[in-house]
Parts: structure tokens; sequence; C-alpha cells
């Protein structure tokens, strides 16, 4: 055990060395100024021409300059939890062969709670998302430790029984794709570019600002989010013996 | 001069040296994780430092909540220790 | 010697070490549950040195949001802001790698169903012979 700490300080030392001597060359300055397509950025995501009316230029980027690449990543990331769906699929989907009871009443109560906070944390966290640092993604993901907390407290079979299925998931996940689909696709049908944003979304409503369609390109992400990272914990908090059933009655052991 | 910036640009990309020397080489996979997300604890105050909140509110709901937990679901399913076997 | 430069050139190493250390875990860890922590150490080095680029060393670097909608914002962001673009590419390189480690995820736990072990060289050497078998 020595011995690893022995090679860690030296690394450490090393470290410090080649970064004393990199700063004596003078090797790497900072940057001190913009780049010039990180300055147009800056200055039309609010005011300017080609406006996004948008105060946060990262997620004007994310959503409507380079709004196609979100949405095929959104794709990619359904195409995973799609392939990990497969690889855990039953033959017979049977329900749970054990009853578990889940901890004591104390982690219950208390799980309840900090479920309820997480749920508007992260509500808040996806909706203001074109005015402050936040988004879609950041509000889903924050949504996923919700049912991270409640599958080990509650116990997988009170979870299903409730109805929380990981197939109802996977659907509510394809409606909420469907409708970041149909948000992209309504311009068109007036005739304009695919993922259009401000010639055809209003820039506020009721006088305050939801900048086109960057709200509710979030407000579908953060549910899409959400609701798929659910259903790949709870299929995989399954319990090892009904996939072990159907290893063996494949392999024919 | 030396403000609380460079002294805690330093600081953290120190421990996440440790850190990540710590969770290459450790044998008991539970505690490679929780070095693992000791590392994304450090990355994220580098992130603060750059002014990158949009990253470091995505990055540390993925790196610390879904990778630990990811991990520790494939630890428990699988073995636990780095040279094969479940208990020691 | 500048104190700017020093905390950079700390910070670039660091980025360099940990890029090595994990490369060694993926390639010389036996178990595969470890090289999949060496691949998120990876990723997540190689997503930090993406913001390190579009970062200003100005003495309060802000990020590229409008506190106020007024003109006179802007122009304090012209002079502070850092650079939103690469913040906007990683973030989806996040999704992506999470998505694809997911998925690696997922396999290692049906590797160990099939062949029983977690050890790199046996489940290779399982699903070859099972290839070179039929």
């Amino acid at each position: 055990m020595s011995r690893r700490f022995a090679v860690l300080f030296l690394i450490l030392a090393l470290t410090i060395a080649s970064a004393l001597a990199l700063s004596y060359a003078d090797f790497a300055r900072p940057a001190k100024g913009l780049k010039p397509i990180g300055l147009f950025y800056v200055e039309n995501s609010y005011f300017g021409n080609l406006t996004a009316k948008s105060p946060e230029a990262v997620t004007a980027i994310v959503w409507d300059y380079r709004g196609l690449d979100t949405i095929y990543e959104s794709a990619v990331f359904f195409l995973a939890i799609i392939g990990g769906l497969s690889i855990f699929r039953l033959e017979s989907p049977q329900l749970m062969a054990k009853e578990a009871k889940g901890l004591t009443k104390i982690s219950k109560t208390g799980s309840k709670i900090i479920a309820l906070l997480i749920i508007s944390v992260s509500a808040s966290i996806a909706l203001h998302g074109h005015l402050t640092p936040g988004g879609g993604f950041q509000g889903g993901s924050t949504l996923a430790v919700a049912p991270l907390l409640l599958i080990p407290v509650f116990s997988i079979t009170r979870l299903v029984s409730a109805g929380i299925t990981s197939k109802r998931l996977v659907i509510a996940r394809s409606a909420a794709m469907t409708c970041v689909g149909l948000t992209a696709l309504l311009p068109v049908i007036k005739g304009l570019e695919l993922a259009s944003n401000l010639s055809f979304y209003p820039a506020e409503i009721g006088g305050e600002l939801i900048s086109g369609s960057l709200f509710f390109y979030n407000l579908f992400e953060y549910l899409a989010v959400g609701s798929g990272f659910t259903a790949v914990f709870l299929y995989l908090s399954t319990f090892e013996e009904t996939y072990r059933r159907e290893i063996e009655k494949e392999v024919g052991t | 001069m030396i403000t609380l910036i460079h002294l805690l640009l330093s600081f953290s990309s120190l421990l996440a040296i440790v850190f990540v020397y710590l969770a290459i080489t450790e044998k008991d996979l539970i505690k490679a994780i929780v070095f693992s997300a000791g590392q994304s604890i450090s990355y994220a105050m580098i992130l603060q430092l750059f002014a990158a909140p949009d990253v470091l509110l995505a990055y540390i709901a993925v790196s610390v909540g879904i990778y630990s937990a990811l991990l520790v679901y494939v630890v428990s399913k699988t073995e636990r220790f780095d040279g094969g076997g479940k208990n020691e | 010697m500048n104190e700017d430069v020093f905390a950079w050139s700390l910070v670039l190493i660091m980025l360099l070490t940990n890029t090595l250390l994990s490369i060694y875990g993926i390639t010389y860890r036996r178990s595969l549950t470890k090289k999949l922590i060496g691949l998120t150490i990876l990723s997540d080095t190689a997503n930090l040195a993406f913001i390190l680029i579009g970062f200003r060393f100005v003495q309060p670097a802000v990020p590229p949001v409008l506190t106020e909608l007024s003109l006179e914002s802007l122009e304090y962001l012209r002079q502070h802001a850092v650079d939103p673009l690469p913040q906007a590419l990683v973030l989806t390189g996040i999704v992506i790698s999470m998505a694809v480690n997911a998925l690696i995820a997922f396999g290692i736990i049906q590797a160990y169903r099939i062949t029983g072990s977690t050890d790199a060289k046996v489940v290779v050497k399982h699903f070859s012979e099972e290839v070179r078998g039929e």
C-alpha cells in the first residue's frame, strides 16, 4: 500500500515540476479576447439581426443556432435506451417472483419529501433555461436522481404495482420526443425552414419572455430525459434470478 | 497578485490527479466508484472557475449521480473485486 | 513568473496526466468494470479540455448570460464573457458519451451472465471460441 502512495507522490511532484518549467518557459498563455464566432453568438443572441431573443447564449446555440445537432443527440440517447431494453428483454414478462419490503418508515417519509423537492428544483432548472443557465437536459438529469432514490427505498415491487413500469416510461419518452419533433416540424407547414425559431413562434407570451421555441424544446426535453433515465433504472433493477432463468432457457444449461 | 481563482485552480487540479490515480489503482471496485465521483467533484470545481454553469449542471448530475449509480448496479450484479471474486 | 500562466500550465499538465492515467487503466487492468471507469474519466478529461479552450483570463470572467436586457450589459459581456460555443458542443458530447457508457454497462452485465466472469481475457476467449466453434 505504501508503494501506491509513493508512486502517487512521485506523479504529483512531476506534475508541479513540469508546470513550473512550462510557466518559466512561458509556453502556454491563456487567451485574453474572444474568438470572432464566439463574439458573434454573444452579440446576436438577444440584440442584433439574427436574434433568438434569449439572453442566455448557450441555450440559444444549443436549441436555435445548432438545434438540429441537439435533436440528433436526443435520438442517440433514445437508441441507447432501446438498445439496453433489447439486451435485457424477457420472453414472458412475469411479474416479480418475490416480494421485497423496502426500508424503514423513517427512510420512506424522508425520501418522499426529498423526491418532491428534487422534482420542483429540476422543473425550475429546466423551465428557466432560456433566461439563466439551465435547460432541458440539465433539468432532466436532475430529475433522474429522484427515482434513483425511490427505487431502493420503496422496493421495485411497490413501484411496479403502483403502475410505474418501464414500458410506460418508454412510451412517455417516445411521446415527449414526438413533441420535440413536432415543434421542429411545425414551421415547415407554413413554408419556412425546419426548426425555425422566431419567424414562426412568438418571442413573448403575455408579457413574459419565452424566446420562441426554446421554451417548448426545454419543456419536452426535460420530460423526455427524465422518463428515459427512469426507464433505464427500472429495468436495471429487476431481480437477477428472472434473467438467470431466461439465460438458462436460451443457452440450454 | 495571487487571487482565490489561482489557488482554487491549483488545488482542484492536484486533487483531480490524486483521485484519478486512486480510482485506477484500487482493487475494490466500490472504492474505485467513490474515487471516480470525487474526481467528478474536483472537475466540477474547475468548471465553475472556468465560468461554464450550463456544463456544470449537466456534468454534476450525470457524473456524480447517474454514473455512480450505474456502476454500483454493474458491480452488484457482477464481481466486486478487480482480480475476480465476490467476497474476500 | 506570472501566476496566471502557472495556474494555466498546471491545469494543462493535469489534463495530460489524467489522460495518460486513464489510458493506462483502460489497457492494463483486466476487469471490464475498471475499463469502463477509465473510459468515463477519459471522456470527462476530453470535455474539460474543450472548456479550457473557450476561457479568457480577464479578472472577473463571467458566463455569457445577459444579466439585464440593456446595451450596457452587452458591452460588459463583450469585455468579460467567455466563449459560449465550446460549452454548447460539450453539452452534446456529455449526452452522447453517457449513452455509449450506459450501453457498455449493459453489455458488461450480459457478458457476466453468459460467461460467469468479468475478466476481459476470459470473456474474449469464450466468445471467440463460440464463434470459431460454429
